[in-house]
């Protein structure tokens, strides 16, 4: 039986790994006589030199025969993507329309769904009068939201029972230092200040 | 059998040693953060070794931690070329455990998307193997494709890699508006490209000699390292979960299985290139038989399986990728545990390298298509 | 000529302060390689440029589009980036070989320009009567730059491509080299402006002549230039930089620079001694016949330009389509095909110039004008040589293609339909997987 492949063994005073020169070779079934004619005039090369000029000059008229348009590149700070509704992006807590007052009811379902442990509501009991009759009622104080360990799975937007956290269509999240990815509750409800480069 | 002798003592300065390289952590080809330990011979590779755990995230331990619709993102998280196609393993396992009936369209839908998922990570592959063999062209036609199914995805689910996709009981929304026109055009799109790639490589000679005959697998050796997916199926098993343990709605569906003759990285090539063309014509299948209904199943308001333990598995792009779940019936599972079908790929690497050369590790590392993300978990 | 008016008013300036002969052999010469090597440089700036522009359009993408209108100055953001960025030293690097090697890889391509006939008459730095050997002797010299740059590196990956490197261009350079002698036959002098002569004589550009050389020519020259497909010694995927791995910033983009001034020196020496250098036929008529001398030198110059950009389009267009060979498939090509190919070439064309020559006179027949300088065709003998030429490349091609007919580069097979569809009955649970016939022997 002869060494296998990478087996060390002993010739003379020298350890040897032996191996088997050849590359496992594989069935190769005879090659037809055109196969062989068509590798001798090299039309594997050029069918695919072809393709590509024709690439070459689609993109110069800008025309393709699938697509349409020859340029795919998206000019991104130039032209902004059209951002599908549903994109799950930068967080932000919606507010009534007409009273201003944030849809928010404090009720932690977010906080509690959020996989990551990323958002932190803060809530206060504030005196109210219902019908006449003082009640004590919880309101938003702070919403802390921290966009750095977000996932962006969308699961606190499924749970609030309001439609108040939401994730939009922003994209643009980046900024110079890790506290800049805590969000507060102003900056949720207002969004950011963000310098959009349009060149 | 022709046999030579290489040293590996140096006795003269005629014994020229061996010479150990360090490919990887950060090395353009090794596709993440794997680090191979080549012994070489000249260029000849004659030892080689791996060293993983460099994305080790925690994975399984994190998920003993959540709730049971928690976990699902984090799925994405594994394989993240194919999210779609991890996060349906989590969920499945789930509704099946709690015997939840997910409605037919939501199967419908989420076959489509897989599929689509499954063209995406294959033409990723397709990009990132032609790349290491030197074709940096379609390395960007095939992005192109992709592209266009992650576009489909931002639309459908909100976000192109991870997409969080499936929800426990069906899917958090319904086809969106036009989703029937998008993915009908881009299928009938695709085979005039997959045309266009096969022109550049499939006959190239320059491909054929990188490929044929590069990482020899035979079919035995292969079931026995355990390998699963396209690298399994170029061997010539036909081995493939969607047939043999239908999910989702692969049941009704009908299509083939690409099989390889040699178990070389050009049959893993055709074949991974066939399953694209197969992928498309379930996606054309489903579309065409879209049902209407709900999306999905009336769930309690905690999920809770009951007490005991689960394996499910489907046909991910990269293998068969499974999910063992132990359940102690509370909110959070017992136990979490990953059939990475790369993991499993990657240990037929030595086998596959040994005897070729430093250029021909970087093919075979891309025919096996590996994710770092599912092998360190 | 109106445009040349100042350089003649120059020319009266220095003539009061030097004497006739220290401006034509020293002063001129100076500005004129100036100008070479400003504007060679600014060419490889943007031979980049072109190639990013390029390779962008094979692949559906536009290119640089932001500095600049359509990213012209990219270019010099290239260079003020590299320039100014850190130049590190592995700390054990054999310093002194890591700080020279780059210098001796750009200094051994500018050289070549200086033999380079760009144009006729003043577009020529020096005219030296070697000036293809000294092309080939000091372009070879680029290879120590690389094989230095890779051992000093003290870097595993950097060995590997200067290893590579040196075999390869080694290898390449014979190919290369014998491909030239079948065209010199043809020329016979080595003095590049004098294969352009020839040609222009003779109006006959040399790869109609010479099919074969030209191909040979072209294609141990790129893999003599280190690109791809041939571009193992730098093989991103494989070597990360390949010799300059460990080289960053003003160095690492000298190499960057020796090799697109390579790449030009290649497609210079391709286009003087295969396409005719700077004839293109009805120039002269036009314009020196008609007594516009700095005309004609400028429009010969931009004929030049061009045929060297077609050649630097095929570079582009093949870097951009092929994948790349593996090591011992490179040597294969080399050695199999180019090398035997190439000494086949200088037969047959001694072969066909001794026809030719013999059957001057032979029953009347004239296919020799004049053997004054270079060979001078009557059309039979042109159309003669051409036919041998043709000749020539379809026999070897078809005599090593008969050597070779078993070998691997004919016998990979075309294996779309050996890829089996089957259809699995569904819903059967397999406990074993389903091993079809294949796997037995």
């Amino acid at each position: 039986m002869t060494a296998a492949q990478g087996d060390v063994v002993q010739i003379g005073n020298r350890k040897s790994a032996i191996r088997n020169n050849n590359m496992p070779l594989v069935k190769v079934p005879k090659p037809k006589f055109m196969t062989k004619l068509r590798r001798f005039f090299m039309a594997d090369l050029l069918q695919g030199l072809r393709l590509t000029l024709k690439y070459n000059i689609g993109a110069i008229i800008d025309k393709d025969s699938v697509a349409g348009k020859g340029i795919y590149t998206e000019q991104y700070p130039k032209v902004r993507p059209d951002v599908a509704p549903r994109f799950h992006g930068a967080p932000r807590l919606n507010m009534d329309p007409e009273t201003h007052d944030t849809l928010c009811i404090a009720c932690n379902l977010c906080a509690i769904a959020c996989p990551e442990d990323c958002i932190d509501v803060l809530a206060m009991d504030v005196e109210i009068t219902v019908a006449g009759k003082p009640r004590r009622k919880k309101v938003l104080d702070e919403f802390i939201f921290d966009t750095s360990r977000c996932m962006f799975c969308a699961l606190c937007q499924e749970a609030c029972p309001t439609s108040c956290l939401e994730l939009t269509q922003d994209f643009e999240l980046a900024t110079y230092s890790r506290a800049g990815f805590v969000w507060n509750r102003e900056m949720l409800e207002q969004g950011r200040e963000t310098v959009k480069y349009t060149r | 059998m022709h046999q030579v002798e290489i040293a590996t003592t140096q006795e003269t300065l005629l014994d020229s040693p061996e010479m150990v390289l360090n490919m990887g952590p950060q090395h353009p080809s090794t596709h993440g953060v794997l680090r191979v330990i080549l012994k070489l011979d000249g260029e000849t590779v004659i030892d080689l070794d791996c060293d993983i755990g460099y994305l080790h995230r925690g994975m399984e331990k994190i998920a003993e931690n959540r709730m049971y619709t928690m976990i699902a993102p984090y799925w994405d998280r594994l394989d993240y070329i194919a999210a779609v196609s991890n996060g349906l393993v989590w969920v499945e396992t789930v509704e099946q455990m709690m015997n939840l009936p997910v409605p037919r369209r939501a199967h419908y839908l989420r076959t489509i998307l897989t599929e689509l998922n499954r063209i995406a990570s294959h033409l990723l592959w397709l990009a990132t193997h032609a790349l290491d063999i030197g074709a940096v062209t379609v390395l960007l036609w095939a992005l192109r494709e992709r592209e266009e199914i992650l576009k489909i995805f931002e639309r459908q689910f909100g976000a192109r890699l991870t997409c969080h996709a499936w929800r426990v009981g069906g899917m958090p929304n319904d086809a969106y508006d036009g989703f029937t026109e998008d993915v009908q055009q881009f299928v009938n799109n695709f085979p005039t490209r997959l045309d266009e790639y096969e022109t550049v490589l499939s006959e190239n000679r320059i491909w054929l000699s990188r490929t044929v005959g590069i990482g020899v697998i035979s079919a035995d050796e292969a079931v026995a390292i355990g390998l699963s997916g396209p690298a399994l199926r170029g061997s010539g098993v036909a081995w493939d979960i969607r047939k043999s343990r239908p999910y989702a709605a692969y049941a009704e569906m009908d299509f083939d299985i690409p099989l390889g003759e040699n178990g070389d990285t050009y049959d893993r090539y055709l074949v991974r290139l066939e399953e694209m063309r197969q992928s498309r014509r379930i996606v054309n299948q489903a579309l065409e038989n879209l049902p209407d209904g709900p999306v999905n199943a009336k769930l309690p308001k905690i999920v809770k399986p009951p007490v005991g333990d689960y394996y499910h598995s489907i046909e991910g792009p990269k293998g068969e990728i499974g999910c063992y779940l132990v359940s102690d019936g509370t909110a959070q599972p017992w136990r979490v545990r990953v059939r990475p079908p790369s993991l499993i790929n990657l240990q037929a690497l030595k086998q596959l390298c040994l005897g070729h050369l430093v250029a021909d590790v970087v093919a075979i590392i891309g025919t096996l298509d590996i994710v770092l993300g599912e092998i360190d978990r | 000529m109106l445009f040349f008016a100042p350089i003649e008013f120059i020319n009266q300036l220095l003539l009061k302060f030097f004497s006739g002969d220290t401006i034509n052999h020293f002063i001129w010469p100076f500005i004129q390689i100036g100008l070479v090597v400003t504007l060679v440089a600014g060419w490889v700036a943007y031979a980049t440029y072109l190639e990013r522009k390029i390779s962008a359009f094979m692949q559906a993408r536009l290119g640089p589009m932001r500095v600049g209108p359509w990213g012209l100055l990219q270019p010099i953001a290239d260079g003020i980036k590299l320039l100014t960025k850190e130049d590190f030293i592995p700390e054990k690097a054999d310093r002194w070989i890591f700080f020279f090697a780059p210098y001796i890889a750009v200094a051994a391509a500018f050289i070549t320009f200086s033999v380079i006939p760009f144009g006729p008459d003043w577009a020529v730095i020096t005219d030296v009567n070697i000036g293809l050997l000294f092309v080939l002797a000091v372009s070879s010299v680029g290879v120590l730059a690389l094989i230095l740059a890779g051992w000093s590196s003290n870097s595993k990956y950097s060995l590997l491509g200067a290893l590579r490197s040196s075999a390869q261009m080694i290898s390449y350079e014979v190919a290369m080299g014998l491909s030239l002698v079948g065209a010199l036959m043809f020329a016979r002098t080595l003095s590049l402006s004098g294969v352009v002569h020839a040609q222009q004589l003779d109006s006959v550009w040399f790869f109609v002549y010479q099919p074969l050389g030209f191909l040979i020519f072209l294609v141990s020259g790129i893999a003599e230039n280190n690109r791809a497909p041939f571009d193992l010694p730098e093989a991103e995927s494989e070597l990360v930089a390949g010799f300059h791995t460990e080289y960053s910033g003003f160095r690492w983009s000298l190499f960057f620079m020796a090799e697109y001034a390579a790449m030009v020196i290649v497609s210079a020496v391709a286009v003087t001694v295969y396409l005719g250098g700077w004839y293109f036929p009805f120039v002269y008529r036009y314009t020196e016949a008609n007594g516009y001398h700095n005309l004609y030198v400028i429009v010969s110059l931009l004929v030049f330009i061009f045929k060297l950009l077609a050649i630097l389009y095929l570079y582009f267009w093949l870097r951009w389509t092929l994948p790349r060979f593996r090591y011992d498939q490179l040597m294969d090509i080399g050695w199999k095909w180019l090398i035997p190919s190439a000494l086949i070439n200088i037969v047959i064309s001694a072969l066909a110039i001794f026809i030719v020559q013999a059957l001057n006179g032979w029953r009347g027949i004239k296919t020799i004008e004049s053997l004054s300088s270079g060979l001078d065709l009557t059309p039979i003998g042109k159309a003669l040589m051409i036919v041998m030429g043709l000749a020539g490349l379809g026999l070897t091609g078809l005599s090593l293609a008969r050597i070779n007919w078993r070998s691997r580069d004919f016998n990979l097979k075309n294996q779309r339909r050996n890829i089996r569809l089957v259809n699995v009955p569904s819903g059967k649970p397999a406990v074993a997987p389903i091993v079809p016939a294949a796997s037995e022997g």
